[in-house]
């Protein structure tokens, strides 16, 4: 098995322990961070490139031969999204080393975040059911503790929401899987994708998939299942909800993707029309929580969900085209979700406030700053030639294509009120004056009196938004590989016989 | 390559100018940055040739192919007349801005932010692929806001610019929609392939929704009623942004969409009685709108309204002479309009305002300025022999050569004519003729710049009215040729002899006259149908945004009601709904299984668990429910025993053990349970679980009812012996079969053990616990437990250690083994305190997690070393004198692993809880 | 048996339910417990019930068919490995609730909306 494949999982978990054992040491825990980020990034991208041209590669963990071993399979879709999160994990842990305070990196910051990397990239590498629920776990924990960390009084009550949630979301899976293993026998996805072809009792089989529909839906935060989001996400330090932002949520979306092209297929007309309607709904409802807020962190939260609505509308087309919008989609939305979190932290550190109705002055003060969040901002909103319309454009191409008129209308007229939340941002916090007498945090909460910090905080965002500019003009090969990964989806033979060999 | 750069040259120029002030040199911006758009129409002047004898120049290169977007690029006859225009505009504007706004430290960003408009005005009406025009069609949105909202601090700038932004980018998207549709019946995106299909696309189903949506975006940037009050809006921006992009460019880019589509779209009635409709009325409102505003900006912008509409409605004509008549408007009203806003701004910028009211006499004091606003004015009014006089006359023969609605059209065309006349007095005649008012006392002619800018644009007018075929052979044939679709000569004369039209002309300017010279009265007359404009769609777009609000925020509120359990019935709701309906629906019906070969225990533990539960939900006392979970644990392990699973059954009894002791450790510090709920409330929730639970019951009876396939376990059982090397096959599945799980596994608890470290020490300031910690001294003093303790110690360690190492061949394992360990040392934290039990354990239980990992994570490396898969058992078999056959192996230090990371999870919990 | 079984199963994963739906955080701890326990006894009961032969290989034996009468193995190893994520997670969980009631005072989850409005 390639070693490329385990890479992802052993070389977070290897930081992170060490990391627990140098915990008294502050520059070994950030040394430690960063070249284990850094050493995830290289492994990823070497995988990418291997996979894109080798095809799909596959490993059975333990030597066990498919189906009775762990496999773990990058097909092109895993392996964009390894290193999307391996580039996402290294420029957030590279904004911590800036803006982190010292109890909660003593507390273990960074090996929680190592172990969230860890676990994002389990989910993206197995082929094993339960395996998936393992790394699941692994990740929920994970952010259960960073959502924790500090133990602040709204990091409590926002808390106690995600987890109440997101674990009514593990026991579900884990009857699922259950099931799943009691009426198929195995539990290795290439393996169900063929044992459940031919089944007595296809319907059971389908209800079991709307089992996986809703836990995969509690932790992607689809409609009507995303309450815990807009509850929790905005009460850690930005820095973890910019994290969760740009992985956590994706890791459910991912889940549903691949499980219903690979092994939910019986049904299609049935599921995945639901599958549709939900994301009609949940772009809607998600835009229209953000169109009401004037915190800028929850105003992010709630686009977070109201972009996952996109990411189910290319799952329940279910054509090439769509797949590949989607999959183009996650990388687009991942970075730009994640660059407006730390951004709004740069606006906070320099103002003093979240609301939107206690700051502003920004474009005039630091255009610099004004610029680079025009470009995550306008791209969420799908204008051109930004990373964000060419996703849009296939999706909705895509859905006119399939005659699905009404949820490529949605998804046209939730960009629109996607652009009027953020010039909302934009006319509050960078366009007008910041109104006196409001109240800020002090220089001392906001790790002003450390000038060095600022390196730190500028440069992922840079590169973030270099990436985001690079996505969109330079589209045509990034789009071809997402071409490929959604035609490795919708014909899941590729993937079978990589995994079981040839039979 | 040229054409890419034309393109390119305005983006790349932008930053040109805040580079520059940043070293203090921001004026020589201003005399720089005109170079770029001069050079641009220089080049562009170059291909007037072979474009006006039939050629097209092009370019293309791939961008996005599977999506249809290809960079391409054409100049044929209309776009080549726009480029100039823009171009050339652009040129006169930079240069004029350079005067117009010194002393202002943020032209850097104006410059900047003109630039990026030119550049993605001159992509919009050079590209030849719908996608790229979309592309650029929505870069001068943005580019526009962020123009218009120059003077951002004031609440007026940014709503008016908002208010744009949103009417053109709803009409962009629906427009795209269009778009791509159209490029779908076509089957290529290429807009000059596109235009020679244009029978097929007219003959489709599709072709209404196209041409509907198509026309949002189109009227929706080109200001056409009930669209069109962003406009007026919007000259809350600088002068010469309104001059450029507002009157000039821009806002013809909807004129300019349905002029390049006119091959394919137009022709059919649809065409023609939309566009002609909306066109019409737009030109009339306009006009009328125009003539009763007082502020100079104002007049402008609501008279380019005016002259938007009569282009529409000239292409929803789509006749030759119609198609005529557009270009030359075009052309010419972007001369005199141009040319008046920029006067405007002149005596904006050297009297300080814009009202009629309060201008008279500048002929006195800006004389030069004077002259130039009476040349354009007099364009404006259609009066030889200036070019507008050329467009007003293309413009009535046209209506009245029109088929369906000639009369009708034709009247629309005069009233708003003759309103024009009257503009055209109010903006040239007022604020110069009589005596100077005390605003007009200090004011003198402006710097040079602001004059030759104006003075270029309105001499322009005169001179393609005196000699008009400077334009129709470079320019309007060419493009007429392109928006017919068929090549056309074009010869425009000044005279062409007496006949309806020059009656019609004459009409119009007589009647003008009037107005202007009846203008008191007839804007008092207007007055009585201000009450119009309550219904006027400047109130409609106020009332949406402000629903819009409250749409938002009661959705929220009813959403996010605060109320975990309304969160989580929504799930339970949901799960119930989509997984029940669809098991009883398309499922195959759910059977009960037989109830024979029962045996009473069985019988008992369910009933047992039933009753435990059924306790665990009524009791109010915390150690009930405590004690019932324990009952309900052991039950299940016994269940477990039953039917074959001892290793199970351990780890189930010990797991159960330790977490009542941990419930213990808790609720120590938590209160009792109370009844809080209402009983509407609990009868609710009680049917709500109910339906959980007979769908749960309902899935097993049909998971159980069949099994499909053979499991996969056959393979394990037969494997285990000589590849595994085991003979506890659960055991064997967990440390080497499974073992990625198990090492996921472990993470799990070395982070729960974390996290609650984390959570009881990591604690903002003055948040500690008020209550003594249980085992600050010990619980339970007394000497036989010590005395006994210590000796049980090392008994259980040893015997954790002897489950460690048997667990491959007989129940046991490193989980079992580490369990054990951490219940001896618990018992020691017991009898001493936690401080003891830390110094007995000697490593503090952080370092044994990260240990266990590292050992678990090492030992699957071995393989790898090896050349084989991650987490491959590696076994070493020898026989050792006096032992016998001893098989090492990297399983048993994968379960070492696990043992320390299990050892040191549950010590960090039970000691960190012990110490609260 | 797997009938009786399922009514079990059903039934605490009902009394489950009702608790985590309660207003007090305590309950709602222990609602945990009774859905995790449901939800392996689910597990345990579909992957088929064998009574009595424990997948352990005598010593006697060296060499085995296929088809050898042991239970499945497979469901204890999920379920165990369950077991201990499910620990794991309850004893975050608990820790947490107590953290809970220090921070915010009152063991009512209706008093813990600052977050959401």
């Amino acid at each position: 098995m390639s070693m490329l494949l385990i890479l992802p999982i052993v070389i977070p978990l290897f930081t992170a322990s060490m990391s627990l054992v140098f915990r008294r040491s502050r520059r070994v825990q950030r040394w430690l961070a960063v070249s284990g980020s850094v050493a995830m990034v290289a492994s990823g991208a070497t995988l990418l490139w291997r996979v894109w041209d080798d095809g799909i590669l596959a490993g059975q963990a333990g030597g066990w031969r498919a189906p009775f071993g762990i496999t773990l399979v990058a097909d092109l879709f895993s392996a964009i999204m390894v290193l999307t999160a391996s580039v996402v994990g290294l420029l957030t842990i590279l904004y911590a080393i800036g803006s982190l305070d010292e109890g909660r990196r003593r507390f273990g910051f960074y090996p929680l975040t190592h172990v969230l990397l860890m676990g994002v990239c389990g989910t993206f590498l197995t082929g094993d059911m339960f395996n998936l629920y393992v790394w699941f776990e692994v990740m929920l924990i994970a952010s259960f503790v960073l959502l924790a960390l500090g133990g602040e009084q709204p990091q409590m009550e926002g808390a106690i929401k995600y987890v109440a949630l997101n674990l009514v979301a593990s026991v579900i899976f884990l009857m699922a899987v259950g099931l799943l293993y009691g009426v198929a026998g195995t539990l290795n996805m290439a393996d169900l994708s063929i044992k459940l072809r031919e089944t007595s009792n296809p319907g059971l089989v389908t209800a079991i998939a709307m089992m996986f529909l809703v836990s995969f839906g509690i932790k992607a935060a689809i409609f009507p299942l995303f309450f815990w989001l807009p509850a929790s996400y905005h009460t850690p330090p930005i820095v973890v909800s910019a994290i969760f932002a740009g992985l956590l949520t994706k890791v459910g979306a991912y889940s549903m993707i691949r499980v219903f092209t690979l092994v939910f297929t019986q049904d299609i007309n049935y599921t995945h029309t639901i599958i549709l309607i939900l994301a009609g709904l949940t772009m809607v409802t998600g835009v229209l929580g953000a169109v009401a807020q004037y915190d800028m962190r929850r105003l992010l939260s709630f686009h977070i969900v109201s972009q996952i609505g996109y990411l189910l509308m290319g799952l329940g087309l279910f054509s090439p085209l769509a797949l590949a919008g989607a999959i183009f989609f996650m990388v687009h939305v991942i970075l730009a979700k994640t660059a407006l979190f730390l951004i709004g932290g740069i606006v906070w550190r320099l103002r003093g406030s979240y609301q939107l109705r206690d700051l502003g002055g920004l474009y005039a003060s630091k255009p610099a700053l004004a610029l680079l969040f025009l470009v995550p901002a306008l791209s969420l909103a799908g204008v051109p030639p930004l990373s964000g319309f060419f996703a849009k454009l296939a999706l909705v191409q895509a859905g006119l294509e399939d005659g699905e008129y009404v949820i490529a209308g949605v998804a046209l007229a939730v960009g629109i009120l996607t652009l009027f939340s953020m010039i909302k941002i934009w006319n509050e916090a960078f366009w007008k004056d910041q109104p006196e007498g409001v109240d800020l945090a002090s220089d001392e909460e906001r790790g002003l009196h450390e000038p060095s910090a600022t390196p730190y905080l500028y440069g992922p965002v840079i590169a973030m938004v270099v990436l985001i500019l690079a996505l969109g003009l330079g589209a045509g090969p990034l789009y071809e590989m997402a071409t490929v990964a959604s035609e490795q989806l919708i014909d899941p033979d590729g993937y079978i016989r990589a995994v079981m060999g040839e039979e | 390559m040229p054409l890419l750069l034309v393109v390119l040259a305005g983006f790349l120029a932008a930053p040109v100018a805040p580079l520059l002030s940043r070293f203090g040199r921001q004026r020589e911006a201003g005399w720089l940055l005109p170079l770029v758009p001069l050079a641009i129409t220089i080049y562009l002047a170059t291909l007037i040739g072979n474009v006006a004898d039939g050629e097209t120049v092009t370019a293309s290169w791939d961008w996005v192919p599977a999506l249809g977007v290809r960079l391409a690029f054409m100049v044929d006859g209309l776009s080549l007349t726009f480029a100039l225009l823009i171009a050339g505009i652009g040129a006169l504007v930079l240069l004029y801005a350079g005067a117009y706004m010194e002393g202002d430290p943020n032209t850097d960003r104006l410059y900047g932010w003109l630039l990026v408009f030119m550049g993605s005005m001159l992509g919009l009406v050079l590209a030849d692929n719908v996608l790229t025009l979309f592309v650029f069609w929505e870069l001068t949105s943005i580019s526009s806001y962020l123009l218009i909202g120059f003077k951002h601090a004031e609440d007026e700038s940014r709503d008016s610019a908002l208010k744009a932004l949103l009417i053109t980018f709803a009409g962009g998207q629906a427009m795209l929609a269009g778009l791509i549709l159209l490029a779908m019946t076509a089957g290529t995106s290429q807009i000059s392939a596109i235009n020679l299909g244009g029978a097929a696309i007219r003959a489709d189903d599709l072709y209404l929704p196209i041409l509907l949506l198509i026309l949002a975006g189109a009227l929706t940037k080109s200001a056409q009623v009930p669209f069109h009050f962003w406009l007026p809006a919007a000259m809350a921006a600088p002068t010469p942004v309104s001059a450029y992009l507002h009157s000039a460019t821009m806002v013809k880019a909807g004129v300019y969409l349905l002029a390049r589509l006119s091959p394919a779209l137009g022709g059919t009635d649809s065409w023609f009685y939309l566009l002609s409709i909306v066109g019409a009325l737009t030109m009339v409102v306009g006009a009328f709108l125009a003539f009763r505003q007082t502020d100079l900006k104002l007049i402008l912008a609501y008279s380019t309204i005016s002259v938007l509409g009569s282009l529409v409605m000239l292409l929803g004509i789509g006749t030759t002479i119609a198609v005529e008549a557009a270009v030359v408007t075009l052309v010419v009203h972007s001369f005199y309009k141009g040319g008046l806003f920029l006067v405007a701004g002149a005596i904006d910028h050297e009297t300080g305002t814009r009202d009629i009211r309060d201008l008279s006499g500048l002929a006195r004091t800006m004389p030069v300025v004077a002259a130039i606003a009476g040349l354009a004015a007099l364009s404006l009014a259609g009066i030889p022999p200036f070019a507008g006089f050329l467009g007003k006359e293309l413009l009535y023969e046209a209506v009245g050569e029109s088929e369906e609605l000639g009369v009708a059209l034709t009247v629309a065309a005069m009233v708003a004519k003759a309103l024009l006349v009257a503009v055209a007095g109010l903006v040239a005649i007022l604020p110069f003729a009589g005596r100077p008012s005390q605003a007009a006392r200090d004011a003198h002619d402006p710097p040079m710049r602001m004059i030759v800018a104006p003075g270029l644009l309105a001499v322009a007018g005169l001179a393609t009215g005196l000699a008009p075929s400077l334009l129709s052979r470079p320019l309007i044939s060419p493009a007429s040729s392109s928006i017919l679709g068929e090549p056309v000569s074009v010869k425009l004369a000044l005279w062409h002899g007496f006949g309806t039209v020059l009656l019609l002309s004459a009409i119009t300017v007589v009647a003008g006259a009037l107005i202007y010279a009846g203008r008191r009265r007839m804007v008092a007359a207007a007055g009585t149908l201000e009450p119009l404009g309550t219904v006027g769609p400047s109130r409609i777009y106020d009332h949406a945004l402000r629903g819009l609000n409250w749409l938002a925020t009661t959705q929220t509120r009813l959403l996010q009601t605060g109320f975990l359990r309304h969160y989580q019935i929504a799930v339970l709701i949901t799960l119930v709904t989509l997984v029940g309906t669809t098991l009883l629906w398309r499922a195959n019906t759910i059977q009960l299984g037989d109830f024979d070969d029962l045996h009473v225990i069985e019988i008992g533990l369910s009933a047992m668990i039933l009753i435990a539960a059924l306790t665990a939900v009524l009791t109010n006392s915390r150690l009930g429910a405590v004690a019932a979970l324990g009952i309900i644990g052991y039950s299940v392990a016994l269940i477990y025993t039953i039917y074959g699973a001892p290793d199970l059954a351990m780890a189930q009894f010990l797991v159960e053990t330790l977490t009542v002791i941990l419930f213990v450790l808790v609720f120590y510090h938590l209160p009792g349970l109370a009844q809080l709920s209402p009983r509407k409330v609990v009868i609710r929730d009680a049917g709500i679980a109910v339906a959980c639970g007979a769908l749960v019951t309902g899935l097993v009876l049909a998971a159980t009812s069949e099994q499909f396939s053979p499991s996969i376990s056959t393979f394990f059982t037969s494997k285990t012996i000589e590849e595994a090397h085991s003979r506890n096959i659960v055991n064997a599945i967990l440390t080497d079969y499974r073992a990625l799980d198990s090492l996921g596994e472990i993470t799990v608890l070395a982070l729960a053990g974390a996290g609650v470290f984390a959570l009881l020490k990591l604690r903002p300031a003055g948040t500690g616990s008020d209550e003594p910690p249980i085992a600050s001294s010990s619980a339970v003093p007394s000497l036989i437990l010590q005395a006994s303790t210590r000796v049980l110690l090392p008994v259980l360690l040893l015997f954790s250690v002897f489950l460690l190492f048997r667990g491959h061949n007989d129940p046991g394992g490193g989980f079992t083994g580490g369990l054990v360990a951490a219940a001896a040392f618990a018992l020691y934290a017991i009898a001493y305190d936690a401080e003891s039990a830390r110094r007995a354990l000697r490593v503090e239980p952080h370092t044994l997690m990260g240990a266990g990992l590292l050992v678990a994570v090492a030992s699957g490396l071995v393989g790898v070393l090896l050349g084989e898969p991650f987490l491959t058992a590696q076994w070493l078999s020898f026989d050792l004198v006096g032992f016998g056959h001893l098989e090492l192996s990297t399983v048993l230090a994968f379960d070492i692993g696990i043992y320390l990371v299990v050892l040191g999870v549950t010590l960090v919990i039970i000691l960190s809880l012990a110490e609260e | 048996m797997e009938t009786i079984l399922a009514f079990v199963i059903g039934g605490l994963f009902g009394a489950g339910i009702f608790m985590m739906l309660r207003r007090s955080i305590v309950k709602f701890i222990i609602g945990l417990g009774l859905i995790a326990h449901a939800a392996n006894l689910l597990i345990f009961t579909v992957a088929g019930l064998t009574r009595g032969e424990p997948p352990l290989i005598p010593p006697t034996m060296t060499e085995l068919a296929e088809d050898a009468p042991f239970g499945d193995p497979m469901p204890s190893a999920l379920i165990l490995t369950a077991i201990v994520i499910s620990f794991s997670v309850l004893a975050f969980a608990m820790v947490l609730v107590h953290r809970v009631y220090q921070t915010v005072g009152s063991d009512d989850i209706d008093d813990m909306q600052s977050t959401d409005t």
